[in-house]
């Protein structure tokens, strides 16, 4: 699943070994089964916490954390790629955010870190005051859009550089569906915030937050990649006019613009993760892989359901499940021109660029 | 074969990379002409010659061919900075039809004769080619093409027409995709010839295009004969072998160079128009700016193939419809910020850099020439995606 045409990934063979293993295990634990995916829809807490547990088992929440804390000590490229295994699976448990918790988690030294590794505590973090920013909200006021909410043993209240740890039972929750059949939640601490747990790390949220960023970049990469491959199979099989439709020019081109979105997602988020990891890129490059994503996301989906005609538009179709979890991960963490003014600031030309 | 002795006596494939790159760096900007830095249109031979005919005589005319053709034997990595060095340096693409296309076939499939006839002279400049493929009703269907070269026992008479020849009008040779055979089907009876421009019954008439440039030219041929020896390869084998060096040509022009310049001139341009800190121009130019740096992120990818030794697939042709829709996109963006002088023929305020006009015109022909971005998506579809 990982040979896409479009050339190499720029990876040693020691790590194309490892992204292989990562993808492989991801599919296992994962499967292709979208009736799960189905059954959770529209329901609370709307994902599987067993599932999150053996996530934890396979090391996947902390993915990125060092070895020495109890992670599994991996890269950007290993997150990338399960995170677009995660989107390929339209699997609906909140990984990108439970590894945004481990993270800070770990930044802060806190002890409920290996329960939040191996699955037994859900801790969500709780950042954003508004939507589409990339900001950590200040003061106590509600924490907006925390993904999957009602499935929180804990929450990680964000002010500013500050962390305070919540149990589920210290916050009132209010949730609302999103398109994709999972939620987001508002939480209002119930008293005045207790202590936090940790001051200061204002530079570890930021990181964090970018990571997930690229992380969400990447599932909506494996949300392409599903929904285009259900396109082609329609595209061979489905007949009209006494030929199968994949015969047709306008079809065609409609697809291959698809897959030249899908190309530059590919190469803008696997280019993002290889740089991270080998020291030479830092936000400006997460920002551009991100704003390649969303808008090639809602590129892809769109024609991939105009491609499929009237079948496409129905709920029954799994191909809508992709379209409307794009929805969902397209704003999230900040949308295509929330990103690319990130990129212009962040990365200023030079006059001979 | 009797090996061709290169000029250049180094193996400069042993220098690492970066003492490469300086290495050719220094030569380049010691002995590029000034005067010719970052042309706004393909110059001709005239203009051309004095920075082909140093690289002749530095024995750097051919990078990618083998030493023992008289080539340097750059690997594909050192072939990639050895572009990169020339085109940071703004230098122009010069007559190099002979050095990039027919090269490389003469190497791959021609006699020892026809190796030994035609190689040495265009290391040395002598010999000058240009490429004659398409016909006025062989376009994009190239298979298609009606000039005829019949059998006349010792030699071939060519007839017919060739058009959109690139830089006819400095060549003394041509080499030609003729039909041999017309009862075949259409891609199994060409064949692929060698003709000396100056034989009886071939003319020349220059066309001019948008930029009112004579870079094209029409090529008729009026009972051309043409010595047996002159076709490369097999009788009516001529299509395959052409088609085995069009990837060269994808991966060339999908290179994000002419919009990164394209970029810089939006740049200047709103700065002199004041409004480059509007927000609605500003998102513009930040859509532009990071459709050019994912462009990169998708060409590095091919190098990297490239510099691996391996052969670049079909989808290569994405690369081109992305590098010239984007180049159009942005000089569209430069028209509609310019207000009059997007109108003027020549830059405005007497600025090289800021002309609007002409780098709309010039963006035109890039989703049209090699093979166009209809034909390209075709090639996805059929060859990528399996479309059928």
């Amino acid at each position: 699943m990982s040979a896409d045409p479009t050339g190499l990934a720029p990876f040693s063979e020691d790590r194309a070994e490892s992204i292989g293993m990562i993808r492989d295990s991801a599919q296992g634990l994962l499967g292709a089964d979208m009736a799960r995916v189905r059954k959770l829809r529209f329901t609370e807490p709307g994902f599987d916490p067993a599932l999150v547990r053996e996530m934890g088992a396979a090391g996947w929440i902390g993915l990125m954390i060092e070895e020495a804390k109890g992670g599994t000590g991996l890269g950007h490229a290993e997150m990338a790629a399960l995170a677009e295994e995660l989107g390929r699976a339209c699997a609906p448990e909140p990984l990108t955010s439970l590894q945004l918790s481990a993270a800070l988690l770990a930044a802060a030294g806190h002890d409920l870190l290996p329960q939040m590794l191996s699955g037994e505590a859900i801790v969500l973090t709780a950042w954003q005051d508004r939507p589409n920013t990339l900001e950590p909200a200040t003061g106590d006021g509600p924490r907006r859009f925390v993904p999957m909410a009602a499935g929180a043993t804990h929450f990680l209240f964000v002010s500013g550089g500050n962390l305070h740890l919540l149990p589920a039972s210290d916050v009132t929750l209010e949730t609302e569906q999103r398109q994709d059949g999972g939620h987001f939640g508002t939480v209002r601490p119930k008293g005045a915030l207790p202590a936090p747990i940790a001051t200061g790390l204002g530079e570890a949220i930021a990181a964090a937050l970018d990571r997930a960023a690229l992380a969400t970049a990447a599932e909506l990469l494996g949300g392409m990649e599903a929904s285009f491959a259900m396109t082609l199979d329609y595209l061979r099989t489905r007949k009209q006019f006494g030929t199968v439709i994949g015969k047709f020019q306008a079809l065609q081109h409609k697809a291959a613009d698809a897959r030249v979105q899908l190309s530059l997602a590919r190469a803008a988020v696997e280019e993002a993760a290889f740089e991270l990891d080998e020291g030479t890129g830092g936000p400006a490059i997460v920002a551009r892989a991100k704003a390649r994503a969303s808008d090639a996301a809602m590129a892809v989906q769109q024609a991939a359901l105009q491609l499929h005609g009237g079948i496409g538009y129905t709920d029954e179709y799994d191909q809508g499940l992709h379209l409307r979890r794009a929805m969902v991960l397209v704003p999230s963490f900040g949308g295509a021109a929330l990103h690319r003014a990130r990129f212009m600031a962040l990365e200023p030309e030079t006059e001979d660029a | 074969m009797n090996a061709i002795t290169p000029r250049e006596k180094q193996d400069l494939n042993l220098l690492p990379d970066e003492e490469f790159r300086q290495h050719i760096r220094s030569w380049i900007e010691a002995n590029y002409p000034a005067e010719i830095r970052n042309p706004e249109k393909r110059l001709h031979w005239d203009e051309n010659k004095p920075w082909y005919m140093k690289l002749a005589e530095k024995g750097w005319l051919c990078p990618g061919w083998p030493r023992e053709y008289g080539g340097l034997g750059l690997s594909p990595a050192k072939q990639i900075i050895w572009t990169e060095e020339l085109e940071r340096w703004g230098c122009a693409r010069t007559n190099d039809h002979g050095i990039v296309m027919l090269g490389p076939l003469v190497i791959r499939y021609g006699t020892e004769e026809q190796k030994q006839r035609f190689l040495p002279k265009i290391l040395s400049g002598e010999h000058v080619w240009c490429q004659g493929y398409s016909e006025p009703n062989s376009g994009s269907d190239l298979a298609s093409l009606r000039t005829e070269a019949v059998d006349a026992g010792d030699h071939y008479v060519v007839n017919g027409q060739k058009i959109w020849t690139t830089l006819a009008g400095d060549a003394n040779w041509i080499f030609l995709l003729v039909r041999t055979d017309k009862e075949a089907k259409k891609q199994e009876g060409i064949s692929f010839l060698l003709v000396d421009m100056t034989s009886p019954g071939i003319t020349v008439r220059p066309i001019i295009n948008l930029e009112m440039h004579d870079e094209f030219s029409e090529v008729f041929f009026d009972n051309v004969k043409v010595p047996k020896e002159n076709l490369v390869g097999q009788l009516n084998k001529g299509w395959d072998m052409a088609k085995a060096l069009l990837s060269f040509e994808r991966i060339y022009l999908g290179s994000p160079r002419q919009s990164a310049y394209a970029l810089t001139r939006l740049r200047q341009l709103a700065e002199r128009m004041g409004v480059a800190e509007e927000p609605v121009f500003a998102a513009t130019y930040a859509k532009h700016r990071c459709d050019l740096e994912d462009l990169k992120s998708l060409y590095a990818r091919y190098v990297a193939v490239l510099k691996a030794g391996r052969p670049l697939g079909a989808d290569v042709s994405q690369l081109k419809i992305v590098q010239s829709e984007l180049f159009q996109r942005i000089t569209e963006t430069a028209l509609s910020i310019a207000g009059e002088n997007g109108a003027l023929f020549g830059p405005m305020e007497g600025n090289r850099n800021l002309n609007p006009g002409a780098l709309y015109i010039q963006a035109r022909p890039t989703t049209i020439y090699g093979g166009t971005s209809e034909i390209q998506r075709n090639i996805i579809a059929k060859n990528v995606l399996e479309l059928g």
